[in-house]
């Protein structure tokens, strides 16, 4: 049998090739390291929705500069976290909001209190959007009013979603009444509603005086005549004043940033007691299941610092009306922490 | 207005048309749906920007609702939930040998349900999104009673069937009273250690699947394999030919029918199986000639394929014109809007024209291509009923599992309840229960429930019911035209059962 020099040449690279890609194999194999196919759960069933969007955003720029396959499964909160629960292997991460914990302070069941039971990962974002609405019509100006009429005694109702981010500002105001006007709390009154169209629909229907809602979603309404049913307007946005200073000028819509600054700090307060005033960004974070490798936790932590040293994730989130917030995991534990013992503070308080 | 047309290309067409193809396919096989699509391809629109991926993306929802007549007709399984009806009429119609006429009467019901509700969203989108909101939780709630009230018409024994649909209500209500509905967050109807299965209760397409799809398959195992070849499968093509004035003097029936599905489209949470039951239900009320509905009329096809294809512009014009989704797809679809950074709500339409013309084409368009599409298809697709059952129905199984498996992205207990539905829905048949009672109870209970406690939360009187508005008496009175009709008709075929038998 005669090996000619050609078929020699290519079956040493042959064999090459082939050791490298074992080689390439093993330094794959690595303990401490994603790989795979990587699945990032959120915790909203929405499509459509702030946490998908922006879980989006992150998890696409994430994934390039991993070079893993990565995809985003809007399942919910419940089934989010079972999943979770399941893979310690890091095939599985998620991302949520401030719901995560605040479910757990409201007592919502299947909420566990995720400082103990997860790792904390990263913040990306923050979605300056949360705010309060009345009819365009309302006989209240602004939130000062609301606040000086629950004290002498009349009864304001307001939607919200029980449980969670859409009932933190609810429960701020009651506390603020209590502070104010003691003894008066109990005349705001929470109208229990889900999705934000149910929130709109008591709205019309006369049965709230207040809804709350978000910039996003309710922006438009606030651009309709007086004379139409659907017309409302901003009263309160619970962002942090320099949260919406980072917004960018033009703002969401056509209401600019300028525009949304009157509904945040110094315009609107809501006292907390002790000279301190009520704020709330609405966080989005990593959660990682708490058996999973540290390794893996710096990994991520490396990757996201260097795409947002890149600087382009944040114009895309600024575009979508997100203003960046990256936070390494142990920084944002903490941060986090301190959060929810401020917000544990006045839910304890109105009980 | 005519400078969109300049936005349109060879592309946007194709994607549209490949959409609708793409979507026929997920609608047809078991356990995907139109929601499923959408969901899928969702990601892709970054990518193809807004123009073509909307044309993607309205291809597969009309695609989708549309495919569900395929295993609604041949095999008795609703490709999607609002093609119950049609396995009403439908499959009877194909074991007596008329599949691929029962599909053509689908198809084309299909395209006048899909172009009608296109033409009234193109046209009153604005208005009826104020109509719409009309609609508080006390009306909404008188919907879903009146699609109830079906039941009692649609059984054989009005007591078992009533008996069968309070079931069907019962079931729909285990698991949590979800926070986000406004609820308590709490679970009921179950032990403790269910919990981790049943927090979110069952889900609905794998009790559709399994108490029609995998019920009907341990039916005909039990008839084992003997009755391979007889002569009753080779009937297709021959025992019905399809021809258009199969429609003549049924013109009423399909535009009454869009409008329901526009209609019942248009009301956020009301949900798309409301609609084809709604209008399949009002057909028999209705019609001078329904004795034959339920045992494979043509008639029950029309109303339930028109209705339920009016579905998709029925939905969108909550969405475009409150930025709120009419139905379970439309609410994945508002994604391809913000993911492009794009607000959807009351000024959407007048701000963003453009669009608004566009994604009329792609509708328009993609209807027309699902048309073509199926009608000349069917042929090929009908022979499914051909494939001997010991190796059709193994498939159909397989397909029914994955896509359970699938529809919650990989929940297994969501198999265990396509395989617990399925023995039961054998069982129920085999002890004289109805299933078509049970799986309405089943899909219309939740929201009956949601809207009934939260009517007396906001109102916090009973007699708000009655007194809420005209549009709740109005209700009231179809309901209770529904009710006397069920018992009148019961009663008459009771009194003519005697009669036959004396005679």
């Amino acid at each position: 049998m005669t090996v000619s020099k050609k078929q020699l040449v290519g079956l040493g690279s042959a064999a090459v090739m082939a050791s490298m890609t074992f080689g390439a194999g093993v330094a794959m194999a690595q303990d401490g390291e994603l790989r795979g196919n990587i699945r990032v759960v959120i915790g909203s069933t929405s499509t459509g929705g702030d946490t998908y969007q922006n879980s989006s955003i992150v998890v696409d720029k994430l994934a390039e500069q991993l070079d893993l396959n990565m995809k985003v499964d809007a399942v919910g909160a419940s089934s989010a976290f079972r999943t979770l629960d399941r893979d310690p292997r890091g095939n599985t991460l998620m991302i949520f909001h401030d719901q995560s914990y605040l479910g757990f302070l409201y007592g919502v069941q299947g909420y566990e209190n995720i400082f103990e039971k997860y790792t904390i990962g990263p913040t990306v974002a923050i979605n300056p959007g949360n705010a309060y609405l009345v009819p365009k019509d309302s006989p209240y100006e602004n939130l000062d009013e609301i606040i000086a009429a629950v004290g002498e005694g009349k009864e304001v109702r307001v939607a919200i979603q029980p449980g969670g981010v859409s009932e933190i500002g609810f429960s701020a105001l009651k506390n603020a009444v209590a502070i104010e006007y003691p003894g008066q709390e109990d005349n705001l009154v929470a109208v229990n509603t889900g999705s934000q169209a149910d929130k709109n629909q008591q709205l019309y229907d006369d049965q709230v005086d207040m809804i709350h809602g978000s910039v996003q979603a309710n922006e438009q309404f606030t651009r309709l005549p007086e004379d139409d049913q659907k017309a409302m307007r901003f009263v309160w946005l619970t962002a942090r004043q320099d949260t919406i200073e980072q917004a960018p000028e033009d703002g969401m819509g056509q209401t600019s940033r300028e525009q949304l600054l009157e509904y945040v700090e110094p315009n609107v307060t809501v006292t907390m007691g002790d000279d301190e005033n009520f704020t709330f960004d609405k966080e989005f974070f990593f959660l990682y299941n708490k058996e999973m490798d540290s390794g893996i936790v710096d990994q991520i932590d490396e990757a996201l610092a260097e795409v947002y040293a890149e600087g382009e994730i944040q114009e895309v989130q600024k575009n979508s009306f997100f203003i960046p917030n990256f936070k390494p995991s142990d920084e944002a534990s903490e941060y986090l922490k301190n959060k929810m013992s401020r917000y544990e503070e006045i839910i304890e308080n109105i009980q | 207005m005519m400078e969109f047309v300049s936005l349109l290309d060879v592309t946007f067409f194709l994607l549209a048309g490949f959409g609708a193809l793409v979507g026929i396919i997920f609608g047809a096989i078991p356990g995907m749906t139109a929601t499923m699509a959408v969901a899928v391809c969702l990601p892709l629109t970054y990518a193809l920007g807004l123009n073509n991926g909307l044309a993607l993306l309205l291809g597969l929802y009309v695609g989708g609702i549309s495919g569900g007549m395929v295993p609604a007709v041949l095999l008795n399984i609703p490709g999607t939930p609002s093609s119950i009806t049609t396995t009403f009429d439908g499959y009877p119609m194909a074991q007596k040998g008329e599949g691929e006429k029962a599909l053509r009467v689908c198809v084309v019901a299909s395209v006048i349900g899909g172009l009608i509700s296109a033409a009234v969203l193109f046209l009153f989108a604005p208005m009826l999104a104020d109509f719409s909101i009309k609609f508080s939780y006390v009306e909404k709630f008188l919907i879903i009673l009146l699609a109830l009230s079906v039941i009692a018409s649609l059984s054989s024994n009005m007591l078992v069937g009533i008996f069968s649909g309070v079931i069907g209500i019962w079931l729909s209500l285990v698991g949590v009273y979800s926070i986000s509905d406004g609820g308590n967050g709490k679970t009921r109807l179950m032990a403790d250690f269910m919990e981790p299965y049943l927090y979110e209760g069952f889900s609905l397409l794998p009790v559709l699947i399994g108490i029609f799809g995998i019920s009907t398959i341990l039916l005909e195992a039990e008839k084992g394999v003997k009755s391979e070849l007889t002569s009753d499968r080779l009937k297709l093509g021959k025992g019905g030919v399809f021809a258009f004035s199969i429609f003549k003097g049924r013109f009423t029936n399909l535009v009454r029918s869009s409008f329901i599905g526009t209609f019942v489209g248009m009301l956020p949470g009301v949900g798309g199986s409301a609609a084809s039951v709604l209008a399949y239900t009002q057909e028999k009320n209705l019609s001078r000639d329904s004795s034959e509905m339920g045992k494979g009329a043509p008639q029950g096809l029309m109303a339930s394929e028109s209705a339920n294809n009016a579905l998709t512009g029925g939905a969108l014009i909550p969405l475009l014109s409150l930025g709120i989704p009419g139905d379970s797809t439309t609410a994945v679809l508002i994604g391809a809007f913000t993911l492009q950074g794009i607000q959807v709500g009351p000024l959407f339409i007048p701000e963003n024209a453009n669009t608004w013309y566009i994604m009329m084409t792609a509708l328009v368009f993609a209807n027309i291509v699902m048309f073509f599409l199926m009608f000349f298809a069917i042929k090929h697709i009908a022979k499914v009923v051909m494939v001997p059952k010991h190796i059709l129905y193994p498939l159909i199984t397989m397909m029914c599992v994955v896509g359970a498996y699938a529809i919650n992205y990989g929940i297994m207990f969501d198999v265990w309840t396509l395989l617990i539905f399925g023995v039961l829905g054998y069982l129920i048949q085999k002890i004289g229960l109805e299933v078509a009672p049970l799986i309405i109870g089943f899909i219309l209970g939740g929201q009956a429930e949601i809207y009934f406690v939260k009517s007396l939360e906001s109102f916090g009187t009973l007699s708000i019911f009655f007194t809420k508005s005209p549009i709740a008496v109005v209700l009231w009175l179809l309901i209770l035209a529904s009710v006397v009709f069920s018992i009148v008709m019961s009663l008459k075929s009771r009194a003519k059962g005697r009669q036959d038998v004396l005679s």
